[in-house]
Parts: structure tokens; sequence; C-alpha cells
């Protein structure tokens, strides 16, 4: 068939179809509506009923520090230090880099800062600052803080690399109460070495964090209700807890994680094809990988809403003919 | 107590009657990583899909007759 003649024929077909010849019937929009919204919601609390919701336990810097007091401490070492994640992430956090980019469009970098995180300020120094009572604690804090850089560097690399051979011990001058449950306040033993005040610093995070300390001073907003947990999830996902409790329920990135639940759940399966460009190349090694996952999901919307206009493609029900299979009684009829 | 709102007044009052907490198994074909509820929530949804291409519409018979 040439082109002419299939167009000719297009036209034809879009003329018989714009107005309709045959019977009508009297359909009530409003009943069918209800009906619809009544089956869901029995549905809906059926399998609420039958399946409840998913009830895993929540991750805090408290259980992390007592979980595990050697990730928490090299976590904390590298906020203090800069070389976490959070400290080289860029905007919104931080000007480290200028984030995530597509050509010329640098949506990071344009939004700017807007929830500033300095890592060793708001992380160590910060808190640690906020414990009463300890003088020589502060006095730690005090020469970290008037110390130069290099030597500051000297201080968390020694102490970073010396982490590898630390060990876990209950602290010994502590008297534990019947009631605490293990880890609560076990302490980072690291072997000999020059660590300046970092040991000191790093000990009393750990047990401030234990404590729960920490979870509160990162919650503080200012504000009367402080639900901004921005600064705890940084510090967390920093650390190994997060990523290790994400791998073990199917959730990150590489495991198609963005359509997963915990638990045996369904999840958002309606994300497969967003979390689907994430496992293939260039997708999976780019440094910028999510506004290039954006940018092709944003054409191929923009092309599904564009379908009615598309040549070939809005035919492409017409030569399915599914349609023939709804209406078959319309068409076994013959008229 | 998982899966449930409890109380020590109404300890396991609107526990699930089947537990989904548990570790769900998974399809991995290819670059396909495919979580067994995901795989039973889209052949439903094409069971339905199906359904509604196949199924008679409601009074069909009546109105054919009319």
């Amino acid at each position: 068939m040439s082109y002419s003649t299939y167009k000719q024929r297009n036209r034809e077909l879009n003329d018989a179809a714009r107005t309709w010849r045959g019977g009508y019937q009297p359909y009530d929009l409003v009943k069918e509506a209800t009906i619809a919204l009544g089956v869901v919601a029995l549905i809906a609390v059926v399998l609420a009923i039958l399946f409840s919701s998913p009830d895993e336990h929540p991750s805090s810097i408290r259980s992390w520090s007592r979980g595990q007091p050697v990730d928490f401490v090299t976590t904390a070492v590298s906020e203090l230090d800069g070389s976490s994640g959070t400290a080289g992430y860029g905007p919104p956090y931080n000007h480290a880099q200028i984030g995530q980019h597509i050509a010329f469009i640098h949506l990071q970098q344009w939004f700017g800062v807007a929830h500033p995180i300095n890592t060793a300020q708001d992380y160590v120094i910060g808190p640690l600052s906020q414990i009463p009572g300890q003088p020589a604690l502060q006095a730690a804090v005090a020469t970290y803080t008037h110390a130069s850089a290099s030597q500051q560097a000297k201080w968390t690399t020694a102490y970073s690399n010396a982490l590898a051979h630390a060990d876990v011990e209950p602290q010994p001058t502590k008297t534990k109460p019947e009631t605490e449950p293990a880890g609560a306040s076990d302490v980072v033993v690291m072997p000999p070495g020059n660590y300046g005040p970092v040991t000191t610093m790093m000990n009393a995070l750990l047990l401030y964090a234990q404590a729960g300390g920490l979870d509160g001073a990162l919650l503080r907003s200012g504000q009367f209700y402080s639900t901004d947990y921005t600064k705890i999830l940084m510090f967390l996902a920093d650390g190994g807890l997060l990523a290790s409790r994400a791998q073990a329920e199917h959730l990150l990135g590489t495991q198609w994680g963005m359509m997963n639940e915990t638990g045996s759940f369904p999840g958002q399966s309606w994300l497969w094809l967003y979390t689907f460009w994430y496992q293939i190349k260039p997708f999976s090694t780019s440094a910028n990988a999510d506004i290039l996952v954006v940018a092709v999901m944003g054409v191929l919307s923009v092309l599904f809403v564009l379908v009615p206009f598309l040549p070939g493609v809005r035919d492409l029900p017409r030569k399915i003919r599914v349609y023939r299979l709804i209406w078959r009684e319309h068409y076994a009829s013959g008229s | 107590m998982d899966g449930c709102f409890a109380t020590p007044r109404f300890p396991r009052m609107l526990a699930a009657i089947f537990n989904l907490n548990g570790h769900a198994g998974y399809v991995h074909v290819w670059v396909i990583y495919l979580s067994v509820p995901n795989l039973i929530v889209i052949v439903l949804m094409l069971v339905l899909f199906l359904g509604a291409l196949f199924a008679p519409f409601p009074n069909s018979q009546h109105r054919r007759r009319s």
C-alpha cells in the first residue's frame, strides 16, 4: 500500500468514526463510580485484614552505635575529616562538587545548598561541645579545633587506619545495670598510636550516641515540631548499617530496590521502567545516573502524551484490533 | 510482636492473618530481578486485563434480546 493510499484510507476511517450513527444506551456514570469505589474500598479493607502492613523496626543512631560501635566510630571519623559520602555530596548539603548534570542542565547546582550540613561541626564537634561536665572532653575538642588542618588530618588518618585493628569491649569504669541490653555501653579499644584528641572525642561521641543523645541533638531544629530527620539519615547512610539492611531486604538500587518492599509484601511494581534503566549501561556506571534516568523517563512520558499526534503509533489500536474483542457483540451483530 | 498492633490491653487484636514480614523469594532472569510478590501482582493485573477483555458485559444477553 502506497503512502497516499494509506493516508486516504486513514482519512476515510477517521471520517467514518467521527459521527456515531448507531443506537444509544443509557449509562449511569455516578452509579458506576460508586460501585467501583465501594468494591475497591472493600478489597482494601479485606487485604489489610489478611496481610496487615510491613513492620520493620526503625534504625536509629542509638541502635547503630550499640550494635556496630566500630562502624559508627569509623563513620564519625569520616565525618570529622570530611571524607564521608555526605561531606563530598555537593548540593543540597554543601559545595563539595557541582552534583549531577546533563549537558547544560545542572539541577543540583541551580537549586543550591538548601540544607547545609557541615559534617565535622554538625555530627562531631557540635554535639560534643554540648555535653556538660566533662572538662577533659571539652579540652580535647578545643585541642582539635585549634590544631592546623594538616595536624588534624594526621590524627584522623592514623585513627582511621588503626580502626581495622580495634577491639570492642564493655566499658570498664561503668557499673552495668542488669536491665541494660548487650552492647549498650561498649567502647572501641584502639591499638597504641598517635591519635591526638581524636580518641577522647570518639569515645565520648560513641557513649553519647549509645545513650540516645546524638539522635536528639541531630533532630533538634529550633521549631516546635522536630520532624527533619535529614541529618540523622545522612549520618546513618554514611555508615554500613542502612546499606546492609537494604541489601538484606533487596532494596538496593542494583537489586531493583525501587520497586521492592520489605519482607514478602508486593512493592511498587509500576516503577519497573524507572528502576530498569539503573540496571543497564550507561546508567549503571554513570555518576549522573539519576538525572539521566529522569531525562529518559521525561522524554518517554512526553512521547506517551503525544501518542494521538504521532503518525503510525496513533494507528496501533486500529491495527491491533483489541477493541473488537471488547465490543465483539457489537461487531458480531454486523452493525 | 511482628505484624500486629498490640497493647497490653489488646494483645494481638489486629494481627495479620497472613504475616508477610518474612523474606520473599526472587526471580533473576538477565538483568531482571523481580520479587515473587511483585510477580504475583503483575500476573493478577494481566489476569484482570484479560478478564476485562473477555468477560461479557453485564446484562449482555438481555440487551441482545431487546
